[in-house]
């Protein structure tokens, strides 16, 4: 996807950086592109010489190779008191007009730096009277759009929570009432669709489609406005990202963690990781589609682009229980090949799999249930209860064997983890496969151990107390 | 002395010589897949080869704190032989891998046409799957055979600084030097070069693109012959930097070029528990 998004990082999240120094370390990164958030110590648009300024960031910018989008959400740029404040629905008309006057000066701004967009939101309603507010809306951001329309800068309204314009749907609306102005574009902050839309932020971007002039990344918790790093709260990425692929978007998606600035250069990196990752991972995805056959080279690269680490590090470092990176990424490709009606090409990339491909496969099985016949896939589970390999042992109990294998098998797999020091918790309806046999086969085996003189893993004793579940 | 030893068979090699390799410096190496000696007589012989150079033979090679790569390829003289032609099918699946670095042992053995054809095919599965490729020269007939293995290569497209031309000698550096591949000498007793000779030829042509391995496999051969040769290097007035250059640096170059060299150190390999397919290498040898 080379010729995807722009990947950039808002300089927001570096606010205890200088302008020059934050734009240096983005670039860096290898982000090619900055929102610039107009701000007391970032090209601030009430100091005096603003030109001269504005020129030199144009200049720092074109050598950096940094395309650029204006953002105007500065908390106390206006007012020292009052966070955001005012905006374009503040009662008063001479508060408006400040913000009105704010995102003028932005316009032209964006207009001499070359930016793609001015972005801006509404502003939270401060009384209960929702049509006054809307008129009040409605009358800003047309003013705004004179000016825009006379510099020939598009507007990017994003949606915001808690604000009068908090989904895209309300987005639209405005557009709607306002006669559908050209210059009046959709901003979209991915996260937020998480938090607030009522459809996944990949469906969001295709509804936005050609509106879309601007893009903001990162993850976050349905119901919780809080911008969190990729990979912390429900966000799909690569399908996010793949989605901006599909409705072929090529302007600037840039990173949006206001609150991470005391870990900036950190979290961009982490960010750049996680981005290269899920941008592989959604080109990979729409290869598979395209060409089912794909995958047979494309399964075994995972690890090298998404990377081989644990999902949860804290509570399983080894990847045992939740599995890895890759395992994860390989599933997703498995999906696409499940909805490309290729799901029994999972038995060759189990055959021709490395250890890391098999358990790809078995922790995918479940994905593909119903699309392959169900003898096939128990022949790979039999096949990894065969090895010692801890991680396949763990891969081969997930919900597929749940779901499927034979009493026998699955008991018998059950106590090889304890035998090879597979935590319970990897094994998937534990608590409802546990049966008496079972609790016999782990009695005798506890009575083996202490027969021997050994200790008998914490597991077995949970199992047999009736506390299943194991750990982790 | 930190040893990155490009060519060596250890499916054929014990774990003492793993133990002797580590102590004497051998960080990394590259297993290119070649005959085993016995012929092969089916696809299936390849793949349960090649599975081994991915799997059980990395594993093993961990265990003694040494990274494991390996090339994938039909080798020339099995080349020759309709049965195991079909390997060409599933190479694809196999260049895909973590740790496969290059498409090779490719090149000639008797110079037939079934070789000519794999040679080609190979060459074109390298640049398809953006990897070098190794080639070894014939054992007989070896300056004719080398001549004709860089027309193959000049022929396929390949950027000659992605392709190693391997089992060089006195007679053939100076056609690959000109060509622009990487030269790379076998310290391999009696048929090969030694390290005295290796030195001679380091001093006439200089350290760039050079390579230097053992080749040790199933026949009389030594995986410390790297490291008689920086030894003889050093003796002969070359500097530590200088041996850094041909058994380090130089392998990590070339090899760097597939973006699949993992060079960090294993961790904990000395206290790991793991265990392969229900093999402890080192068994009873730890605390388990």
């Amino acid at each position: 996807m080379t010729d995807g998004p722009r990947l950039g990082y808002g300089t927001n999240g570096f606010a205890n950086h200088p302008l020059g120094d934050a734009l240096a370390v983005i670039a860096d990164l290898g982000y090619t592109a900055v929102a610039l958030t107009l701000d007391h110590a970032h090209l601030d648009p009430y100091a005096g010489d603003l030109a001269c300024r504005v020129d030199a960031v144009r200049s720092r910018l074109a050598e950096l190779g940094l395309a650029v989008v204006v953002e105007t959400g500065a908390r106390y740029l206006l007012d020292p008191r009052r966070k955001h404040h005012p905006t374009l629905v503040s009662p008063r008309a001479e508060d408006r007009d400040r913000r009105v006057d704010l995102l003028c000066r932005a316009v032209r701004v964006a207009e001499d730096l070359g930016a793609d967009c001015v972005s801006f939101w509404s502003g939270t309603a401060e009384d209960t009277d929702a049509a006054a507010s809307l008129t009040r809306l409605d009358e800003g951001v047309a003013r705004v759009l004179a000016e825009a329309a006379r510099r020939g800068v598009p507007l990017g309204l994003e949606p915001e929570p808690g604000m009068v314009v908090e989904r895209l749907g309300d987005a639209l609306a405005l557009r709607a009432r306002l006669g559908d102005p050209e210059p009046l574009r959709i901003t979209l902050d991915v996260g937020h669709c998480v938090a607030v839309e009522p459809e996944s932020a990949a469906d969001c971007v295709r509804r936005a489609g050609p509106l879309l002039v601007n893009v903001q990344l990162d993850d976050m918790l349905p119901g919780v406005h809080e911008h969190l790093e990729f990979g912390e709260g429900e966000l799909d990425l690569a399908d996010t990202l793949g989605a901006l692929d599909e409705i072929g978007y090529r302007g600037v998606a840039a990173v949006e963690l206001p609150r991470h600035s005391h870990a900036a250069p950190e979290v961009a990196a982490r960010s750049m990781a996680a981005l290269r990752s899920a941008t592989w991972l959604a080109g990979a995805r729409r290869r598979v589609r395209e060409r089912p056959e794909t995958i047979r080279t494309l399964f075994p690269a995972a690890g090298r682009h998404c990377g081989r680490g644990p999902v949860r590090p804290a509570s399983d470092p080894a990847g045992v229980v939740h599995g890895t990176a890759d395992d994860v990424a390989r599933v997703r490709l498995l999906e696409v090949l499940g909805e490309s009606g290729r799901a029994g090409e999972v038995v060759d990339l189990y055959r021709y799999g490395d250890d890391a491909e098999k358990r790809g496969v078995l922790r995918g099985l479940s994905t593909v249930d119903g699309m392959l016949p169900v003898e096939d896939g128990l022949e790979l589970v039999r096949d990894a209860l065969r090895t010692n390999d801890t991680r396949l042992v763990a891969a081969a109990l997930g919900p597929y064997a749940a779901a499927h294998l034979d009493d026998h098998g699955w008991r018998h797999g059950v106590l090889k983890c304890l035998f090879v020091g597979v935590p319970l918790a990897a094994v998937a309806g534990l608590a409802e496969r546990a049966d008496e046999e079972l609790t016999r086969m782990v009695t005798d085996f506890a009575a083996e151990r202490r027969a021997a003189g050994r200790a008998v893993p914490a597991d077995a004793e949970r199992l047999l107390t009736g506390a299943s579940g194991g750990t982790a | 002395m930190r040893i990155f030893d490009p060519h060596i068979h250890m499916t054929s090699r014990t774990t003492d010589d793993y133990e002797r390799m580590y102590a004497a410096g051998v960080r990394a190496l590259v297993e290119p897949a070649f005959w085993l000696g016995q012929p092969r007589t089916t696809v299936g012989s390849f793949t349960d080869y090649f599975d081994g150079l991915i799997g059980w033979e990395r594993f093993r090679a961990a265990q003694f704190g040494i990274r494991h790569h390996c090339t994938i390829a039909l080798n020339p003289k099995e080349a020759n032989d309709p049965r195991c032609a079909g390997v060409l099918d599933v190479l694809p699946r196999y260049l895909a891998k973590d740790g496969v670095v290059a498409v090779g042992e490719i090149g000639y053995d008797s110079m037939t046409p079934a070789e000519d054809a794999a040679f080609e095919a190979q060459l074109a599965l390298a640049v398809e799957h953006e990897l070098p490729a190794m080639v070894h020269t014939p054992h007989r007939d070896k300056a004719t055979g080398t001549a004709r293995s860089l027309d193959v290569v000049k022929n396929s497209g390949i950027d000659p600084g992605r392709v190693i031309i391997d089992h060089l000698n006195e007679v053939t550096v100076e056609a690959v030097l000109e060509a622009g591949c990487w030269m790379a000498f076998s310290i391999y007793p009696d048929t090969k070069m030694d390290p005295d000779r290796m030195v001679a030829i380091l001093r006439r042509y200089g350290l760039e693109r050079m390579l230097v391995n053992s080749a040790a496999d199933w026949g009389r051969s030594d995986p410390l012959l790297t490291l008689r040769t920086g030894e003889a290097m050093l003796a002969a007035g070359f500097t530590e930097d200088d041996v850094d250059t041909v058994l380090w640096r130089n392998p990590v170059e070339f090899y760097g070029q597939s973006g699949r060299l993992v060079l960090d150190e294993l961790p904990g390999f000395e206290a790991g528990t793991e265990t392969f397919a229900g093999n402890s290498v080192l068994r009873g040898a730890r605390d388990r």
